[in-house]
């Protein structure tokens, strides 16, 4: 039951403030929305523990039911496992963590109950995804994660480029959720059910039926991960599906660091991990979310390494991050997967909160360009950022460098892991080195800010620092404390049968014995990529320029994304909205519309033409008369 | 039989000529004239065929009655003929093209001529011998076709009470004494009294005689004075030599 | 001789005269009344004679009295009797149109129609036709003041005339490839061998002079201007009762002596049909005045009556039995509306003088509702089934053309039949229409229930129409 009170305590707290907020004030409105995600959190953490600990076993909270049509059932339940309990602690702990900083962050804001509206509105969608019991209502918190990221990325709506972005995201997403909303389809159709016990059931009775499509059959299952995996590819924003995740920055910064850093994005993640025991046997989809997921992880560094946008390269960052999590899905080791996302949740977050905290003191600034020399000016973020930054990093003994070294050597050790394990490992330098590129350019070196800023350069208020001071507690210790129960050795009793791992359960014991340079690459590379970092922007500072000049072509690439954006617009956007347009000219304007106005243009024209004809003049009615028995005449003789 | 043939095509090119004449004639009058010559054309053509009766009621009827009635209309009436003729050279381009379309079809109905054997049976035997043209119809129409020639008969009546409805009306306006009124007038009613100074005249006072329509038996006619509204006397104007 | 056949026709040519004759010696104030009244007694005494007289032919082949026939002649008796009762009142408020001759040409009118569908000999059929038509010319014109009913007059004698000769033309080459006039030899003459192409030729142009009469486009073009001049209560008659004769004379020259071409004349009055349905689908869409919108739409109802004669079966002529059954109603209700549509003594007759009327006059705005609705073919109405039966026959006969156009034609139309229900009901009101008479109340709500119920005793006229058709077809 406290279950329960964790997931719908914000629907609650958003339906008062977004209803009420008008009456509530601004004031009222945090207020009431924090406590109830205070309250949610605590809760959610109570409930959890209970859980992890064994006070309580695994079981369902029942809600009510929804739907029955024919053999189609879905109830709304709550999944009360292991990995549901850690995600839902997790999401309320930020979700509360980050309420607190947007009091601060979003003070005299225009719209304020509006904002934690949707930031409470956002944790229940994130809640339900989480604690799903079938896969229809985990679409159900999909979708509304992805309703409300739609909102809040676009809840400047007086900017059009927020509304663009919105947009963006919201049908890049669209695009992934076709294909798991067809996975889902297939899974009811091969299942004959879409709740996860009745499907993992059957899961092994399934491995062989096939789909005949296009004169191939095609392993079902494969197909069913595989339309499954486009649908998180959409919501992580993998390679392809990737560019709005840049794009939704335009987004509040505290709405960037819950839905676009900590939660939304790893639910595709969060649903791999879900379906693993589907997933287990569907060796075809694994390889390619190893594929992707690799590739993401080097290709979204690589992006970020080029990024002036301070937002922006934490945000490639994430998508990097995502495709380690994916990588570990690839290789088994779904437990690694769901540790790197717990604690990536925690510095991502933090870090995002201390960029918002630097756009804060620069007042709106975001382009680290302009910036430079804060180190002194605001300490405080710029020592969360430091954290943060390690904990990314990878450098022990933070967080970061627990699941990221468990991602590493699974991967190593995965099946197929040599391609993601080489993506990774660049990735980790990397990311070292965009950090590092960030903190230097961030606080570093000359002040950049015209002076009229940089005068006005603060530390922020303690709410927002407070959970700063959190969130980095979570970065630092999160990993060391924490890496015996989600990947160590009391991984299979913490995690009680919600994750599978059937076809390879050693995976996660095997790392423990990768070999003695694996286990140190990752750190070496992390303090290779700082090292880069410093000689870079701190040593030699008209080296990167030079850089730029010399490998102009590499360079222009990064800094436009490899042109996915432009390739998109040339492939897909222009022709669409050609084709749009031709739609709406052709065969809206002019055939549907044109049918019925058409119609009654035809019906009123040739009406008028009937009239017209209709001129009292006895002579012409007396030869339409005879025009009419010549046409009958002549019809008759040329068709009798 | 030579004789008929010959005066069957004199007749029946003279008929079509003359038809062609009475659309065609600029002057009215002239195309009820080959109007006419038509008829007789058209009754020369029953009388090659042995129908003298129908030839002779052609003659009384149309030409005697209705050609006639036409020649009256066309000369009362104040048609303007040049404005028709416009909408004829308007519309003669598509009317000769119709009209084209329409000959040509009736020539291929010529082209298919296949008369049936009754038809040509009854050709052979028109009516018995010894029996006038005239004489034939009278048998079968009162006894036959008493039905039609009575239904004809009405059609004759509607025509007739048509044309009185369309036309007769009550003439209101004759005049005649209504008794009554005329012993119910008095002086007062009809006589006003006019001062008209000396030598001034009727004109100078304005008066007239009143308006032949208001002059009815028993009618009060006032004649105002203009500017005084006030009885006049009408004196003789004085005579001057 | 059999004269008993026609006894109807003869009696009521008879009431005919003894009426005018009454009403030349009647005095001047009351003659339009009380030769109305009696042109009505004679009408119901007619029509009893019609259901009691013996049927068979008569007059040497002349003439026949058949359920087909009966049936007809009922309606365009009651056709009749509604037309003279609307006029009653309308033409005692309007100048000059109160003259007893009237309901005398009425009759005489009745009397063509009714020899019209006796016909079997073209003899026969020519000289109904005239004196219908003859006597309808003249009422066209009847106010003989108005330049408007006087054009309309002339028109439909000037053009009428032009029709006559295409039918006499017709006839006569008819006459002239089968050796006949009578219906039963012209037949027989068809039945051996391929007609000639003369005998067809000669068809087509006895069809134009009869669609004339029917106004099926193109022979339509007089139509609306005459519906428009002519008095009102004579449009009612236009609209009513001569239609009904002239397609049923149509079938019966079809089915009779032309029955044996069905293949050759079916595409024509498919055409006819077809060119009708759209004229009488567009056409009244702008028009403005309610008489001209309502002889389109009697042209339309025409092209859907031609639809069962299309079909060429028996079906097909119970179908348009039917059909002209219901228009029959539906169309003298309506005018009865029309009629009614008088501000201060004055006839007002376009379409926004309706505005309004569902909250000055409830009851006439319904009665106009629900004719509006069955002319537009909404169940359960009267107009339904008659557009159901011609469809159902045209698709048995494999016309899916005319039938796909005939549904797409009814769509079009139910928009301005709507419009008018529309006007009615939700247009800001006009000032109220004059207190109705009784008479119009009378036929309106006459027809307004025949319309309504006829679901109920669409039975036994189905079974009557049945019959009629069978007695056709023989």
């Amino acid at each position: 039951m406290i279950f329960a009170i964790a997931v719908f305590a914000p629907l609650a707290g958003s339906l008062i403030s977004g209803l009420f907020g008008r009456w509530l004030g601004d004031r009222g409105a945090q207020a009431v929305s924090v406590i109830l995600m205070l309250v949610a959190a605590f809760f959610g953490v109570v409930s959890g523990l209970r859980l992890l600990t064994g006070l309580v076993p695994d079981g369902y909270v029942f809600v009510g039911d929804w739907l029955h049509v024919g053999g189609f059932q879905a109830d709304w339940s709550l999944r009360y496992d292991s990995l549901s309990a850690v995600m839902v602690m997790m999401v309320t702990v930020v979700s509360t963590l980050i309420h607190i900083y947007s009091i601060g962050y979003m003070e005299g804001d225009r719209s304020v109950p509006r904002f934690f509206a949707y930031l409470s509105l956002f944790t229940f969608a994130m809640l339900m995804l989480v604690t799903a019991n079938d896969l229809l209502q985990l679409f159900f918190g999909w979708e509304g994660v992805g309703l409300v990221s739609y909102l809040l990325i676009g809840f400047w709506y007086d900017r059009p480029s927020a509304n663009d972005a919105a947009i963006k995201a919201f049908i890049m997403n669209r695009i992934g959720d076709l294909g798991f909303a067809l996975g889902i389809a297939l899974v009811f159709f091969l299942f004959g059910s879409i709740r996860f016990d009745t499907i993992f059931a059957d899961v092994v009775a399934q491995n062989h039926a096939v789909y005949h499509l296009f004169g191939a059959n095609l392993h079902a299952l494969d197909v069913i991960g595989i339309l499954l995996f486009i649908g998180a590819m959409g919501k992580s924003a993998q390679l392809g599906l990737h560019p709005w995740l840049a794009d939704a920055m335009e987004g509040p910064t505290p709405v960037s660091a819950l839905i676009h850093a900590a939660t939304m994005v790893t639910a595709g993640v969060f649903l791999m991990v879900r379906m693993s025991p589907l997933l287990e046997y569907a060796p075809v989809a694994l390889a390619v979310v190893g594929i992707i997921g690799g590739t993401t992880a080097v290709f979204a560094a690589t992006i970020g390494c080029a990024q002036t946008d301070i937002k922006r390269v934490i945000a490639y960052s994430t998508c990097s991050q995502l495709g380690y999590m994916f990588v570990a899905v690839s290789v088994g080791a779904y437990q690694a997967s769901i540790f790197h996302l717990i604690m990536h949740a925690f510095f991502k977050a933090l870090l995002f909160l201390t960029a918002g905290s630097v756009i804060h003191a620069m007042s709106g600034e975001q382009d680290m360009r302009k910036m430079g020399g804060l180190a002194r000016l605001i300490p405080y973020t710029y020592v969360m950022m430091w954290i943060g930054g390690l904990a990314l990093a990878g450098i022990p003994p933070l967080s970061g460098f627990f699941s990221k070294d468990a991602i590493i050597d699974a991967s190593f050790y995965g099946r197929g892991g040599g391609y993601a394990c080489i993506c990774v490992e660049l990735a980790t330098y990397l990311t070292a080195f965009y950090t590092w590129r960030l903190i230097f350019m961030t606080f570093h070196g000359p002040r950049r800010g015209d002076a009229h800023v940089m005068a006005h350069v603060h530390e922020s208020p303690w709410v927002m620092r407070g959970p700063l001071a959190v969130l980095a507690i979570g970065a630092v210790f999160g990993g060391g404390l924490l890496d015996h129960y989600f990947v160590g050795t009391g991984q299979r009793a913490f995690w009680n049968g919600s994750i599978s791992t059937v076809n390879d359960p050693h995976i996660l014991t095997s790392i423990a014995h990768v070999p003695l340079f694996i286990d140190f690459l990752p750190t070496v590379l992390g303090l290779l990529g700082i090292a880069t970092a410093f000689v870079m922007y701190m040593l030699r500072p008209d080296l990167p320029a030079l850089l730029a000049a010399r490998f102009g072509f590499i360079y222009r690439l990064l800094i436009h994304k490899y042109y996915v954006d432009e390739l998109y617009g040339a492939i897909f956007v222009r022709p669409y909205h050609a084709l749009a347009r031709a739609i709406w000219h052709v065969g809206d304007e002019d055939i549907i519309d044109g049918i019925p106005r058409g119609g009654a243009l035809l019906a009123r024209g040739s009406a008028g033409g009937l009239v017209r004809l209709q001129s009292g003049s006895l002579a012409q009615y007396a030869f339409v008369m005879l025009i009419g028995l010549v046409v009958l005449i002549s019809v008759f003789l040329i068709f009798r | 039989m030579i004789f008929a043939h010959i005066f069957f095509y004199v007749f029946a090119i003279i008929l079509v000529a003359s038809a062609v004449m009475v659309v065609t004639a600029r002057n009215p009058v002239h195309s009820v004239l080959f109007l006419i010559l038509c008829f007789f054309n058209a009754a020369g053509l029953f009388l090659i065929a042995g129908a003298e009766f129908l030839a002779f009621i052609l003659l009384i009827v149309y030409v005697g009655a209705v050609a006639v009635l036409f020649l009256f209309v066309v000369m009362m009436l104040d048609i303007d003929f040049s404005e028709l003729r416009a909408g004829v050279q308007r519309y003669a381009p598509i009317g000769g093209v119709i009209g084209a379309i329409l000959f040509l079809e009736l020539v291929l109905v010529l082209g298919g001529w296949k008369v049936s054997p009754l038809a040509a049976g009854l050709r052979l035997t028109p009516m018995g011998y010894g029996i006038s043209n005239t004489d034939a119809i009278g048998r079968v129409l009162y006894t036959q076709y008493a039905f039609l020639f009575e239904t004809a008969s009405l059609v004759l009546m509607v025509a007739m009470i048509g044309a009185i409805v369309l036309t007769h009306r009550d003439r209101r306006r004759s005049k005649s004494q209504v008794i009554a009124q005329q012993n119910a007038r008095n002086p007062a009613d009809t006589l006003a009294m006019i001062d008209v100074a000396v030598g001034a005249g009727v004109k100078a006072a304005d008066i007239r005689r009143p308006d032949p329509a208001l002059e009815r038996p028993g009618e009060v006619v006032v004649l105002p004075d203009e500017e005084t509204h006030e009885p006049v006397l009408v004196a003789p104007e004085p005579r001057s030599h | 001789m059999n004269w008993i056949v026609a006894l109807p026709e003869i009696v009521l040519a008879l009431s005919g005269m003894a009426v005018l004759i009454a009403g030349v010696f009647a005095p001047r104030p009351g003659a339009f009344q009380l030769t109305s009244m009696l042109a009505l007694g004679a009408l119901l005494v007619t029509a009893g004679l019609v259901v009691i007289a013996p049927a068979g032919v008569g007059y040497g082949g002349l003439y026949v009295a058949d359920a087909f026939s009966r049936f007809v002649q009922l309606l365009i008796l009651a056709g009749a009797a509604l037309a003279i009762i609307l006029s009653l009142d309308f033409n005692r408020q309007e100048a000059e149109l109160a003259r007893f001759e009237f309901p005398v040409l009425i009759l005489f009118a009745a009397v063509g129609m009714m020899i019209m569908v006796g016909a079997t000999n073209f003899m026969t059929l020519y000289l109904g036709l005239e004196l219908q038509s003859l006597a309808l010319y003249v009422v066209a014109a009847f106010a003989r003041d108005s330049l408007r009913s006087s054009e309309a007059g002339l028109k439909y004698f000037v053009l009428g005339s032009l029709a006559s000769g295409l039918l006499l033309y017709g006839i006569s080459l008819t006459y002239g490839f089968s050796g006949s006039m009578s219906f039963a030899q012209v037949a027989r003459a068809l039945l051996s061998g391929t007609p000639s192409v003369g005998l067809v030729i000669g068809m087509v142009f006895v069809i134009s002079g009869l669609v004339f009469k029917v106004a099926a486009a193109p022979f339509h073009m007089w139509s609306p201007d005459v519906y428009e001049g002519a008095p009102t209560s004579v449009t009612a008659l236009l609209g009513s009762a001569p239609k009904v004769a002239a397609l049923a004379l149509l079938l019966r020259v079809m089915m009779g002596p032309y029955g044996h071409l069905l293949s050759q004349w079916q595409l024509l009055i498919e055409i006819i049909s077809i060119a009708s349905l759209v004229v009488g689908a567009l056409a009244p869409i702008l028009q403005t005045s309610i008489k001209r919108l309502m002889a389109y739409s009697s042209i339309g109802h025409v092209g859907y009556a031609l639809m069962g004669l299309a079909a060429g079966t028996q079906s097909g002529t119970t179908a348009t039995l039917i059909y002209l059954a219901t228009y029959l109603f539906m169309t003298l209700g309506s005018f009865g509306v029309i009629i009614a549509m008088r501000r201060q003594g004055r006839s007002v007759e376009t379409i926004s003088d309706l505005a309004g009327l569902g909250r000055n006059d409830a009851g006439l705005a319904l009665a106009m509702t629900i004719f509006m609705l069955s002319m537009a073919g909404v169940p359960p109405l009267s107009g339904f089934f008659g557009k159901l039966y011609v469809f159902l026959a045209a698709v048995q006969s494999g016309l899916w053309t005319l039938a796909v156009i005939g549904v797409i034609a009814s769509v079009v139309g139910a928009y301005y039949y709507l419009r008018i229900v529309k006007i009615m009901y939700f247009d800001a009101p006009v000032r109220a229409f004059d207190r109705r008479s009784p008479s119009l109340s009378f036929v309106v709500a006459a027809s307004g229930i025949v319309t309504v119920f006829f679901i109920i005793v669409a039975g036994p006229v189905t079974a009557a129409a049945q019959a009629a058709a069978l007695a056709l077809l023989g």
